[in-house]
């Protein structure tokens, strides 16, 4: 250990517990100093000479004391922590302030941080592969659905080979593996041989795959995950020869699949939001899932070739698929296949649909992130002002200025440390419920969805870098203040009036406050208007108090059968108290299965090329009775129609377009394929299908007691008993065999867990949008109470002059009416523009005009008079006799 | 007073009184410097301190002839070892910078 360190090592040491004491060291100078004065003695100079000359020759004891102080310990660190302790101190006797100042902080950074680390990790960062700028994807989207990738292998091995843009082309198809009791599904990939080589991924451990794994029937094999590895051969050897199982359901039975490699740390798979564990190669999959499975297309483009010459190309490969497909479906001329980026990895579902709501996502917490900074402006602002005197105080008594600008510095340091490690926890918590959330919608979605969130250093950096320097500019002003004036006029003026400038600076922190907060409010207001638009207005049945079930109906052989064992479960859950009514359906609203087909009407003649298909349900009596579906006209199914199978209902989309106006019912329709007619006997009104955000497509409802295999069953009920659903399930299990219930769920929440995206959206954006009203509302008061202290004299004189208590209070209110009025008129045509901005971001999303606005204005008011309210009673609570006496 | 050579002065000091107090190392050095030296406390106590802080001296209470409390430094191995190796130094310096001063100008 070298000496210097040893040094630092000791005086930190003594830093803490201050060794030598100062009492010992004052000795040892005492003694050398009379040492001195007796030398000077005995050489004859008097008691005084000898003291005089002794400190001219060794120096003054106390400025020795402070050399030596210095030497003992480390004088910065000492200074660090008296600022601490002092900054503590004053933070604790102030204790709304830092409350308020922190929770602020806090709030402002962890929602910064959760919502950036969130998208980056879904949306924006880079693959950690090779050259991750040169991947692309390729999509393909039928009229009105989402886009997909996914391609036959055919069309993979026909693009792979006459392809002139790509230096490497993947295939590559998730597997849906079952969880097996107790345990996580694994994250199965299929890929095609060349996939790690394409991506220029290398093996921790063995091998990666290869063009020759993929040989027909060979013996499949399988590269995994470095965190598999870990967790299920804790990172050993062994693990190369082991045989991973997979099972998926359409596959005739399980893989076995032979690991013959590990892939390096950082690679954890193509997209963020589904988990990979294992990718087995393309000989694992038998024939018949060959030709029915496809694979998802990435590509790395040639050195010099763009995104759109490769668009271009693929194009014209994929043509001969468009037009082979066209023969049977005309909507496919509207098909074309399209190329995007994929260097953030594979689009999913998940990133389709929440790319745009996080982007929006985003934008509300940078705005929160400014209405925090204003914030925390107006705090330290008065704060400072009220702490002038403190200051000039401490000048005039010999502090140095420096010191004290250090000691502000050190109070705002402390409130950012502790609000930045609150912003952290803060963050972790809030990106696990937003994943949460997130993941809770596409549960039907294949493999298990899963995000790898790690919250973000530079964002966290970032967030708390803009805090502090808001904080900063704000925060030392006073200091600075102190360090310019001079101190005298400070304490002359004991408090009295405040400087102009600050007064208006302080008004314009508060009116930009309201305005950001209109404008967040506004759009919050848009969202949730949106949502309960979605979930409840335009549906066109009543979404509560249904229960849904899909039974299992393979235990009827036959039509009759079948039946038979509809009219028992029927009677029977009828029976159950609080059940209201019962139906079957072939499928229920926004479960995710469809059904459609083309529809023939004698005197409807369209386009070849515009023939759309018309959805299709199958459903038994009462089916609209339980959905609160009105039937327009005609008439309902009933019990007897089973004799007369061909007779169907429609609803009144399809009655516009196909019959505009004329009566429908009595009249003959032919489906897609089918020789014999449909007598229309029903007009239903509209509901919504498979997809809350479209309106109503035609429908054609069948008639059916039950769907043949699988059937839903739906049940209204009265009241909220809690055991309802048990009994339901009870019964049709004796109905139908034991296990025959499978998912059991409400309308309710079915329909919930279809517009994830918008529920999320809407109570982010409602749950920040109330902050945002509190800070301003916090904001307003501070700016009021504040004043109103300051000006207690003048009030005084007021009231002692006779002004009323009413006259005063009206006084305080108008100088807030004035602040808030400025602010709604700089924030309405933010708001405005805001509105319109979020609106466009979300699909099938109407502007709402002035609607948001208002309602935004009208909570701002309610928040406003409370925030005004304290304030204006302690200015009407002045006593002018104490107030005038206090100067 | 050259720039590092308080520690060679207090180190040699030592090793040629042994155990001793601030002002007799003081008083030794100023005589021996035949007064060239005199060092006020604000020099030698710091001083003193950091040699301590390195290990190269020890410093404990005793008393002195007069009997007044006192504390007495005396050198560690590691600061015997630390003085020749400042005395080779500081030979080393003398010896160029003479052979730098000699050369006729």
């Amino acid at each position: 250990m070298s000496a210097a360190i040893r040094e630092w090592l000791r005086r930190l040491w003594a830093t803490f517990h201050k060794a030598p004491e100062d009492a010992e060291m004052e000795e040892e100078l005492r003694l050398h100093f009379d040492m001195i004065a007796d030398e000077l003695k005995r050489r004859g100079l008097s008691f005084e000479d000898a003291a005089r000359q002794a400190r001219l020759q060794a120096g003054g004891i106390a400025q020795v004391m402070e050399q030596r102080r210095d030497q003992r310990g480390l004088r910065r660190l000492e200074d660090l922590i008296q600022d601490l302790r002092y900054g503590v101190r004053t933070l604790r006797r102030a204790p709304v302030f830092t409350a308020v100042t922190i929770a602020t902080l806090t709030l402002a950074i962890g929602a910064n941080t959760a919502a950036f680390s969130l998208v980056d990790a879904l949306l924006f960062r880079d693959l950690p592969v090779r050259d991750p700028s040169s991947l692309v994807q390729f999509t393909w989207r039928y009229p009105s659905d989402p886009p997909l990738n996914m391609f036959s292998l055919e069309n993979y091995a026909q693009y792979r080979d006459r392809n002139t843009m790509f230096s490497d082309m993947v295939g590559l198809a998730p597997l849906r593996t079952d969880s097996s009791a107790g345990s996580e599904p694994i994250g199965a990939w299929v890929v095609t041989g060349n996939f790690f080589h394409a991506l220029g991924v290398k093996p921790a451990l063995g091998r990666v795959l290869d063009v020759s794994d993929d040989t027909l029937g060979g013996a499949p094999m399988a590269v995994v995950s470095w965190r598999y590895w870990q967790a299920q051969f804790n990172g050993e050897e062994r693990a190369l020869g082991a045989i991973v199982e997979i099972t998926d359901r359409r596959l005739p039975g399980p893989v076995h699949a032979t690991v013959v490699g590990v892939a390096e740390p950082d690679f954890s798979g193509v997209t963020a939001s589904m988990r990979s564990d294992v990718w087995v190669s393309l000989g694992a999959i038998p024939t018949a899932m060959r030709s029915r499975g496809g694979v998802a297309l990435m590509a790395r483009l040639k050195p010099g070739a763009s995104i759109a010459q490769a668009r271009a190309e693929m194009r014209v490969l994929y043509q001969s698929s468009i037009d082979a497909l066209a023969q049977r479906d005309p909507q496919w001329r509207h098909v074309a296949i399209d190329v995007t980026s994929a260097r953030a990895g594979l689009s999913t579902p998940l990133t389709d649909q929440f790319g745009g709501p996080l982007s929006l996502l985003m934008a509300i917490v940078g705005v929160l992130l400014l209405l925090a900074c204003a914030n925390i402006g107006g705090l330290l602002l008065a704060r400072g002002a009220a702490r002038q005197h403190e200051m000039a105080v401490r000048v005039s008594l010999g502090a140095g200025r420096l010191r004290i600008v250090r000691q502000v510095l050190t109070e705002l340091l402390l409130l950012a440390s502790i609000s930045g490690a609150l912003g952290l926890v803060g963050a972790r918590f809030g990106a696990a419920i937003l994943t949460q959330i997130m993941i809770s919608g596409t549960q039907s979605l294949g493999p298990s969805p899963r995000l790898e969130i790690t919250v973000d250093a530079r964002v966290l950096t970032f967030t708390i870098g803009v805090t502090l320097l808001a904080a900063l500019v704000f925060g030392l002003a006073p200091a600075i203040a102190a360090f310019v004036s001079a101190p005298a006029s400070a304490l002359r003026q004991g408090g009295g009036a405040q400087t102009k400038s600050r007064r208006v600076f302080g008004n314009g922190l508060v009116v930009a406050q309201v305005a950001i907060s209109l404008a967040l409010l506004s759009v919050s207001q848009l969202y949730i208007g949106h949502l309960r638009h979605l979930r409840d207005r335009s549906l066109g049945f009543d979404r509560d108090r249904v229960l849904l079930m899909s039974v299992d109906t393979s235990r009827a052989q036959n039509r009759e059968q079948l039946a038979a064992l509809y009219r028992d479960a029927v009677a029977r859950l009828h029976a159950i108290p609080g059940v209201d009514s019962v139906a079957a359906s072939g499928m229920t609203p926004m479960s995710g299965a469809a059904g459609s087909a083309f529809l023939r009407v004698e005197g409807f003649d369209e386009p070849a090329d515009d023939r759309q298909r018309v959805s299709l349900n199958t459903v038994s009596p009462n089916y609209f009775l339980t959905y609160g579906t009105p039937l327009l006209a005609g008439r309902d199914f009933r019990d007897s129609d089973m004799d007369q199978p061909r007779r169907i209902i429609v609803n009144q989309a399809l009655a516009r377009k196909y019959f505009s106006g004329r009566d429908p019912i009595g009249r003959h329709v032919w489906l897609e394929n089918e020789r014999d007619p449909y007598e229309i006997v029903g007009v239903a009104g509209d509901a919504k299908y498979q997809d809350v955000r479209l309106p109503p497509p035609p429908i054609v409802y069948q008639f059916a007691l039950m769907s043949r295999g699988s059937s839903d069953l739906s049940l209204r009920t009265s009241g909220r008993r809690a055991g309802v659903a048990d009994d339901a399930r009870r019964l049709v299990n004796d109905v139908f065999g034991t296990t025959s219930v499978g998912r059991v769920t409400t309308l309710a929440e079915q329909v919930d867990a279809s517009i994830v995206p918008e529920r999320l959206l809407a109570t982010l954006a409602g749950f920040f949008g109330a902050v945002g009203a509190l800070l301003a509302a916090i904001g307003l008061f501070g700016l009021l109470a504040y004043t109103v202290a300051r000006q207690t004299k003048e009030i005084g004189i007021r009231l002692a002059l006779g002004a009323t208590r009413g006259r005063v209070s009206l006084m305080v209110a108008t100088s807030a009416g004035w602040v808030v009025s400025v602010g709604f008129l700089l924030g309405a045509p933010t708001a405005f523009w805001s509105t319109r901005f979020a609106a466009r971001s979300v699909e099938n999303l109407p502007a709402g005009g002035a609607v948001p606005i208002a309602s935004a204005a009208a909570a701002l008011i309610a928040v406003a008079f409370i925030a005004v309210y304290v304030p204006m009673r302690s200015a009407t609570r002045v006593e002018p006799v104490i107030a005038l006496r206090a100067e | 007073m050259l720039q590092g050579t308080l520690d060679i002065m207090v180190l040699q000091t030592l090793a040629a009184l042994g155990p001793s107090h601030g002002y007799a190392m003081a008083a030794r050095i100023e005589q021996v410097s035949g007064g060239r030296v005199q060092l006020n406390m604000g020099t030698l106590y710091p001083g003193l301190m950091r040699l301590e802080q390195r290990g190269f001296v020890r410093g404990t209470w005793g008393v002195t002839e007069n009997n007044r409390k006192a504390r007495f430094y005396v050198l560690t191995p590691a600061g015997k070892k630390q003085l020749a190796a400042e005395k080779r130094e500081w030979s080393r310096m003398v010896t160029t910078m003479q052979a730098i001063l000699n050369e006729p100008s």
